[in-house]
């Protein structure tokens, strides 16, 4: 075993990736952002049949991926924080919610583009409606794997009596400027993940998620 | 040591693990942010000192301090390079300090990078970087080898194998498991377990993550399927950051008061881990006197695993369906999948089956025209992470199973082993290093015997070949070998008898594939369906079948019921109890329903295929086109627009009705020209786009649907259209509105400048916005006309603004 074997490891630093989230969302959210409501729609035992079956093909669509890195906070003020890398992110609100933080995780995930190009394909060609479930199980699913990675990294820093802030920012929110989408997708080498991103910010494929939490101690009501 | 000696030593004895070392290293100066490996080396005396101390206080056995001491994690110190260097070095300070008043266990922790198919790290990558370790803390003269605090199983096995593919020492495996009693990649006890102790680890165990109580409840769980000793180093309590610094709630004598529930539990090697030092190890030698270890007695388990879920085969259990369908035998659609590299259809032929009830999956890849071993290992890893069904490899290529089971993060049944030269030399060893179940296939390199008694022998002769690698009769079960009743009326009873004599004489679990028995016969449910039952008669424990047909499963369920294999006939009252009687559907009576109102009705319902029969009819019956359109087509998607502003309809329904319109209308407009009563309304023109740096298009594209289907005329520009464009385009079409799309804060700017520009150039049109980011305090700040929520909204705004 030559070293040089390894020298490809030096990619794997600080970045940890996921190459498979197995993070199903709940039905019930798929179904209340096409508009169902509990109390009033009314769907009869054929079309639940199809629902289901539509909502299952988007499932086996998505390949989601995602990837975490964890950042020392190295300076503080009400309107920023800068992390150990030198990246400095600029909100208020942010810095707010990070205040009890001695680290961030900044995360991705993204479900992948066959579902997008899915997606597309129905609404413009063929089934809109199809599309339709599908673009609302794609975009809950890559919410569903944010979650799952929340989940994840809290049970990995629990040994260290630490966890996740019990909110997570993305950019775009508040007023955390969509442009830090950028130093994310640059600090978390998205390209990896088969991710773009465009000149105004925007992740391709589309249904791909960026968040941000604070890491502090579990006695912490953050 | 060798592994005889080691479960000698451990059958008299309860070994006394050391306690934490990170802490004690800190407490001793160690700064906080360096490497604790290289840090002790350069302060060996520390090192020597600590693991001294848990000598004297009562530890059996120091682990050498190389928990972060694999080249990923060495690297991030800039130590890659000295891996073996710095792991020999640790070894030979651990034997220092122990001398000969104990053992020492070179430690192998996580590699801080996950493995695949969790992860992204190469399987054989992670082998390699253990065995890098295990190099050094052989050259270092460890006893045995403990790999610990392991978050996840396939990063586990990776580094068994890594081991036993470099010594032969005794290796202990310990996982950990959070709260909630499984690994974060979410493997439970008695799963780590099934999949390890077959794979050849000596003893298998938990460390850290959790205080003593619930560390118990981990080896009582594990304790009857143990077929090796059980190992616990449990932390001081639970964590808490206390000053930025992780500190520990359990006091030395309440961790020591469950030092008898431990062993009372069956834990053979105890120690601690975060939190515990000499003292807390002090108490366990207090406690522990006196008291005798439970060896390893387990009950005969006959069980698969994949990486999340163990399914156990029991003659007193209901039968296990093995879905069958994953094979591209006969399925041109699946073939021509696997041809382009996808596996959309091998995830739903999975997922439709388990939903079925089976509870393990076959996998065959097997096809001319593919590469079946590069398609075998995708398959593989992609069914371990999107079900927790263990898989059964299917091949008849050693070469394709051996890399399937070397890389499966569960313990898998390999379909088949035979007394066939090839699979006795071949695929035996493979199967057994990789501590795999098989089924038994009585057949020969002469062939399929024909009689069940030549089948026997050649089970007893397979079984003995086995049992030479360790294989008992739990360990695999005897395909009954059906052939078709179709060439021989006889082939069901001798596979009967075969099954029959597992069960009773011989005394193992059986398996068919039963779609055989009635190949060539017509109507193949009902002699699968009496067979099946009859095989469970016998004493059937697995069935390779197609778990979608009702009749089979029912059948299954019911024999399982008369066998006493479901106690309480509880699954089978639960599965039909449940399932209401299916109404069919109210059907209006046929003869009263005219052909206009069977069209309204298909808008409504969203029926595009009916609704296209049902206007040739109509017509044919002369019908009048602008008359189904105003009295039939226009009210019938009103209606579903009044149902959906009700909520009684979602999204999808609208849109299917609003498709079912567009359908409809695309036959019916071209009629309408013709007609002299024709309405020759002028329609409404609408320009639509998603502004400049915006590629969100699928709100804009169902609003264009749904504006073609109410009678408005729709150019549709695309996405990441400049103004200058979209203004251009109103000009040309003379249009009356301009809808706008954005879905980013830093793109709604961009309706500002068409909105400017539309005055500049003294355009008449309305601009009405949409996008999730806008809304209608926003549309009056730019000095738009209008914003609309979701698709009918905004086509009631068009509609609205047009008449302005």
């Amino acid at each position: 075993m030559m070293s040089g074997d390894f020298m490809a490891l030096e990619q794997y630093g600080k970045l940890k990736y996921f190459e498979h989230i197995p993070a199903v969302p709940d039905n019930g959210m798929i179904l209340t952002r096409l508009g169902y409501r509990k109390t009033k729609t009314v769907l009869d035992e054929d079309y639940k049949k199809k629902l289901k079956a539509n909502i299952d093909m988007g499932l086996m669509l998505c390949n989601t991926k995602g990837v975490f890195s964890r950042l020392s906070i190295i300076k503080r003020d009400d309107e920023s924080v800068e992390l150990e890398n030198g990246a400095v992110l600029k909100s208020k609100s942010l810095a707010k919610l990070l205040q009890n933080s001695m680290e961030v995780v900044l995360m991705a995930a993204t479900v992948g583009k066959d579902i997008v190009d899915r997606i597309h394909d129905e609404v413009e060609n063929n089934d809109a409606a199809f599309g339709l479930v599908l673009d609302a199980v794609a975009s809950e699913t890559a919410d569903a794997a944010l979650d799952w990675m929340v989940d994840f990294i809290n049970k990995l820093i629990r040994r260290e009596g630490k966890k996740l802030t019990g909110m997570r920012y993305s950019p775009g929110y508040g007023d955390l400027p969509l442009t830090n989408q950028k130093i994310i997708f640059d600090i978390l080498d998205l390209g990896r993940l088969g991710l773009r991103i465009t000149e105004r910010f925007m992740l391709i494929p589309e249904k791909s998620v960026i968040a941000i939490a604070g890491v502090e101690g579990v006695e912490s009501n953050g | 040591m060798d592994k005889k000696d080691l479960f000698q030593l451990l059958k008299e004895n309860i070994l006394i693990l050391d306690g934490a070392t990170g802490t004690e290293l800190q407490k001793r100066g160690m700064p906080q942010g360096v490497c604790p490996e290289m840090w002790a080396i350069e302060n060996p005396d520390v090192i020597v000192d600590t693991q001294k101390e848990y000598i004297q206080a009562g530890s059996n056995v120091v682990y050498t301090c190389t928990l972060g001491g694999s080249r990923i994690k060495l690297s991030e110190f800039g130590l890659g390079d000295r891996t073996v260097e710095i792991n020999r070095k640790q070894a030979l300070l651990s034997r220092q300090a122990v001398g000969e008043n104990g053992l020492v266990a070179g430690d192998i922790g996580p590699m801080g990078q996950f493995v695949r198919p969790f992860g992204d790290l190469p399987f054989e990558d992670a082998v390699n970087i253990f065995k890098e370790q295990v190099k050094g803390l052989l050259e270092g003269g460890v006893d045995f080898f403990v790999i610990e605090t392991m978050m996840d199983i396939q990063e586990a096995r990776a580094a068994l194998i890594a081991v036993k593919e470099s010594c032969d020492l005794p290796v202990c495996v310990s996982m950990t498991y959070d709260q909630g009693g499984r690994t974060l990649t979410g493997t439970d006890p008695v799963t780590a377990l099934m999949i390890l102790q077959n794979l050849g680890a000596d003893v298998v165990g938990c460390n850290c993550s959790t205080g003593p109580g619930d560390m118990i409840k981990i080896i009582r769980a594990m304790k009857p399927y143990a077929k090796v000793p059980l190992l616990a180093k449990p932390n001081a309590g639970l964590p808490k950051l206390v000053n930025g610094k992780t500190q520990f709630d359990m006091d030395v004598e309440e961790f020591g008061s469950y030092v008898k529930e431990f062993v009372e539990a069956g834990v053979n090697l105890l120690g601690g881990c975060c939190g515990t030092s000499p003292l807390y190890i002090e108490q366990i030698r207090k406690n522990i006197s006196g008291l005798k270890p439970i060896a390893p007695m387990p009950k005969k388990i006959c069980a698969v695993a994949s990486a999340r879920k163990t399914v156990f085969v029991d003659a007193d259990e209901p039968v296990v369906v093995v879905g069958e369908r994953i094979n591209p035998s006969g399925k041109k659609m699946l073939q021509e999948e696997l041809r382009q590299g996808m596996t959309s259809l091998i995830k739903q032929f999975a997922r439709e089956q388990v939903e079925n009830g089976a509870s393990v999956l076959d996998v065959n890849v097997g096809m001319p025209g593919i590469d079946e071993k590069k398609t075998m290992l995708r398959v593989v890893e992609e069914l371990s992470v999107m079900t927790d069904a263990p898989l059964c490899l299917d091949s008849s290529s050693p070469e394709v199973l051996e890399a399937a089971l070397r890389v499966y993060p569960g313990r898998a049944l390999i379909n088949s082993i035979s007394a066939e030269r090839v699979k006795l030399e071949k695929l035996l060893p493979i199967t057994a290093k990789y501590g795999a179940m098989f089924i038994l296939l009585p057949l020969s390199d002469e062939g399929v015997p024909e009689t069940s008694q030549e089948r026997y022998e050649i089970v007893e002769r397979v079984y003995n070949q086995a049992a030479g690698f360790g294989y008992t009769k739990n360990d695999f079960v005897v395909d009954g070998l059906v052939m078709t009743v179709s060439a021989d009326q006889k082939a069901a009873i001798e596979t009967l008898k075969v099954i029959d004599w597992c069960s009773n004489a011989f005394g193992c679990g059986t398996i068919v594939g039963l779609s055989n028995v009635s190949f060539g016969m017509p109507e193949r449910k009902w002699i699968n369906s009496a067979f099946l039952a009859m095989a469970i008669g016998r004493g059937l424990t697995m069935a390779i079948m197609n778990p979608s047909g009702d009749t089979l499963m029912n059948i299954k369920m019911a024999s399982d019921v008369l066998k006493i294999k479901d106690k309480n006939s509880k699954k089978y009252i639960e599965y039909f109890a449940g399932q209401k009687e299916q109404k069919p559907a109210a059907h209006q009576k046929e003869e009263t329903v005219s052909t206009v109102d069977r069209i309204y009705g298909a808008v409504v319902k969203g029926d595009r295929e009916s609704v296209v029969q049902y206007i040739d009819i109509a017509l044919k019956e002369g019908a009048e086109p602008s008359h189904i359109v105003d009295k039939y087509l226009i009210p019938a998607i009103t209606h579903v627009g009044d149902l959906y502003d009700k909520k009684e309809y979602f999204l999808p329904q609208l849109i299917q009705s609003a498709e079912t319109m567009k359908t409809a209308f695309g036959i019916i407009e071209p009629l309408l020209t013709k007609d002299a009563d024709g309405d020759g309304k002028k329609k409404v023109r609408v320009v639509l786009a998603t502004v400049k740096g915006d590629i969100h298009d699928i709100g804009k594209n169902i609003v264009g649907l749904m504006l073609r289907n109410y009678g408005f005329e729709v150019y549709d520009l695309g996405k990441d259209v400049a103004a200058g464009e979209i203004i251009s385009k109103a000009k040309e079409t003379k249009a009356s509105i301009i809808g706008l799309s954005a879905l980013m804060t830093t793109t709604m700017l961009e309706m500002k400048e068409v909105v400017d520009l539309a005055k500049k150039e003294g355009l008449d049109a309305k601009i009405m916005i949409g996008g999730a980011v806008v809304n209608a305090e926003y549309a009056k700040e730019i000095g738009a006309d209008g914003y609309s929520e979701d698709a009918y909204a905004a086509v009631k705004l068009a509609g609205k603004l047009s008449q302005i």
